[in-house]
């Protein structure tokens, strides 16, 4: 009878001492996180509008285009001038200078880009003011165009702020996006 | 063996040389009472290549992608594998084969649409380009404050304003003239002259309009044949004129040329020539064209291949105290089908924007050009109208400052002389002629300009 005591009296200790550390882990443990879902995140698509030569290399036409959702806006501008170096996909012609891609880029509180751009873009270009004019209203007017919040556009090439792609319209000063032809 | 079939093919086998400027053409003579064109005149034309067969009588001329064979007093044309009749027998006149004109309605076009037609009257075949035929404008007066002109065209998508002067308004379609622009204007029109300045892809209309017409627009019908121009004695109804300077004749004691690049720098490379030398050269042909029509001192920037920083350039026109100051370049637009004269200058809306009232304007050095928009966008209506004139164009007028303008204190241009990625471009340009012709055609638009 005392022995048949002692387990009662035994197990209950055992019992509370099971209730109380489940007690407690429960209350240090942070709370589980929702099941992991299945793999069902897709890359979402942007409409956006690519702006590149006519033919005729004297105006400039644009072509609508669906390229993958970016995040990070150096992404973003990065995708844009690779779309413009690698051309049109229907009428037009590309005229960045091949090679050109973005090194680095910064937005600040007044929307003025500064758009780092590697030094083939100035080495690679091979012509004269309307050529120029073709380059700069590409570039600037399909960042404008695709980047609501950039307002302005400073070019600079490796790092070093340039007086002009090769001497003819000058980039000493932010370029308007939206300034008419 | 190999020795006869060269004698037999290769003195007769020749390139027909390039098309002249303006809209290629060639006289219709009459053989036998057949209306006829000269098989010279015919490959040149087509920019084609002729064979002679001497031992069989036949003529091969290869153009716009087909192979044509004409037998002497036979009325049949081999095409291809295809065989055209014509209404008369192919005749030989002085050693050359006369082709009767009903080929041309036969004939197929190249693959740009550029064809053969006979003019009005019947004495002259031209060569259309891929534009088809446009205009002439026909004038009418449909309101008392608005006059309109009808252009025909199968292109008016493709229209650009070459210059928005009142002086000097040029619109430019592509293809070739249908005929001359009217001789008699409506009294009450607000357009008092229309000239047409053919290139070899399009036609220039230039406008002299009335002073008090305020604003124009370009309108495509729905019928779509068609441009139509509108002009407005009322403000805003559409775009708006350059600004102008006051009438009168202009100083013009010094002009400073500023040839392009140089040095390290050659600028547009096409066709083995470099622009920095092309430059060069130009403005020491147009130093003297200038100075024999106006009198004035024409100094250069340089004399010989160097290079010059934009301040240098800059700071000699200013110590030269230049009443004008004119930068030599010629372009190049890679991978494209540009062509013609381009004249850049500071846009001449800021002058026009200009209020006297703000008190004394604070302006960057740097933008000092901007003070001379009005003269200087005045200076390239007057070169580019006289381009065109020349053969020279299309020139178009665009208003940006460019570099070669920053820190000069006196009216001035960049002058995009030609575009040497255009084959036609280059071939005029480095003609034995090619840069007088541009130097006359300059020089004429600078005497223009003093006197307004």
């Amino acid at each position: 009878m005392k022995l048949a005591f002692r387990l009662l009296v035994l197990l209950a200790v055992l019992a509370l001492g099971v209730w109380g550390w489940r007690t407690l882990r429960e209350r240090l443990s942070p709370p589980l996180p929702p099941a992991a879902a299945a793999d069902t995140v897709q890359t979402g698509m942007r409409a956006t509008t690519l702006f590149f030569a006519d033919a005729g290399g004297d105006t400039l036409v644009t072509e609508a285009r669906e390229l993958p959702e970016k995040s990070d806006l150096h992404a973003r501008v990065a995708q844009l001038v690779d779309a413009l170096v690698r051309g049109p996909q229907h009428r037009g012609v590309a005229v960045l200078p091949a090679g050109t891609s973005v090194l680095h880029v910064y937005l600040d509180d007044q929307g003025r880009l500064t758009l780092d751009l590697s030094p083939s873009f100035q080495q690679g270009f091979h012509g004269g003011t309307q050529a120029e004019d073709l380059v700069l209203g590409s570039l600037v007017r399909t960042l404008g165009a695709n980047l609501p919040e950039v307002k302005r556009v400073r070019i600079v090439c490796g790092g070093q702020p340039i007086g002009s792609l090769a001497g003819h319209l000058p980039l000493d000063q932010p370029l308007d996006p939206h300034e008419a032809d | 063996m190999l020795l006869v079939l060269l004698s037999t093919l290769a003195p007769l086998a020749r390139a027909a040389p390039p098309p002249p400027a303006g809209a290629p053409s060639a006289p219709v003579a009459r053989v036998d009472g057949v209306p006829s064109i000269g098989a010279d005149d015919f490959a040149r034309l087509l920019g084609g290549v002729q064979f002679w067969r001497s031992d069989t009588r036949k003529l091969v001329i290869r153009a716009i992608g087909h192979r044509m064979t004409f037998t002497v007093d036979v009325p049949i044309v081999i095409l291809d594998d295809r065989t055209l009749r014509l209404d008369a027998p192919v005749r030989s006149r002085g050693g050359e084969l006369q082709i009767p004109v009903s080929l041309l309605t036969q004939l197929p076009r190249d693959t740009t649409g550029m064809h053969l037609v006979l003019e009005a009257g019947g004495t002259r075949v031209r060569l259309v380009p891929a534009g088809g035929l446009v205009g002439p404008p026909v004038v009418s007066v449909p309101s008392a404050d608005v006059t309109r002109l009808a252009i025909a065209t199968a292109h008016a998508e493709e229209a650009r304003v070459m210059g928005r002067g009142r002086g000097h308004f040029r619109i430019w379609l592509p293809g070739a003239a249908a005929g001359p622009p009217p001789d008699s204007l409506p009294p009450n029109a607000l357009v008092r002259r229309i000239r047409a300045f053919e290139s070899s892809d399009g036609v220039t209309y230039e406008l002299q309009l009335a002073p008090e017409v305020q604003s124009y627009r370009l309108v495509t019908p729905a019928r779509r044949e068609q441009l139509a121009l509108e002009l407005s004695r009322v403000p805003g109804e559409g775009e708006s004129f350059a600004p102008e300077g006051p009438p009168g004749p202009r100083a013009l004691h010094v002009v400073v040329l500023d040839p392009g690049h140089g040095g390290a720098d050659a600028g547009v490379q096409a066709g083995g020539v470099s622009e920095k030398d092309l430059t060069l050269a130009l403005a020491r042909q147009l130093t003297g064209e200038i100075e024999a029509r106006t009198g004035a001192r024409v100094l250069l920037t340089r004399t010989d291949d160097r290079a010059l920083a934009p301040d240098d350039r800059a700071e000699f026109a200013n110590r030269s105290r230049a009443d004008l100051v004119i930068a030599l370049h010629f372009d190049g637009v890679p991978g494209t089908r540009a062509r013609g004269a381009s004249l850049w200058c500071p846009p001449a809306s800021y002058a026009g924007e200009s209020d006297a009232s703000a008190g004394l304007p604070l302006m960057p050095w740097r933008d000092v050009a901007l003070r001379h928009a009005v003269e200087s966008r005045d200076l390239a209506d007057d070169i580019a109208s006289a381009l065109d004139a020349h053969g020279l164009g299309p020139a178009r007028v665009r208003e940006r400052l460019p570099v070669a303008l920053l820190g000069v204190n006196a009216p001035g241009l960049v002058l995009e002389c030609a575009t040497l990625t255009s084959p036609d471009d280059l071939a005029r340009v480095t003609a034995p002629d090619g840069l007088h012709d541009l130097a006359v055609a300059i020089a004429e638009g600078v005497l223009d300009w003093s006197r307004h």
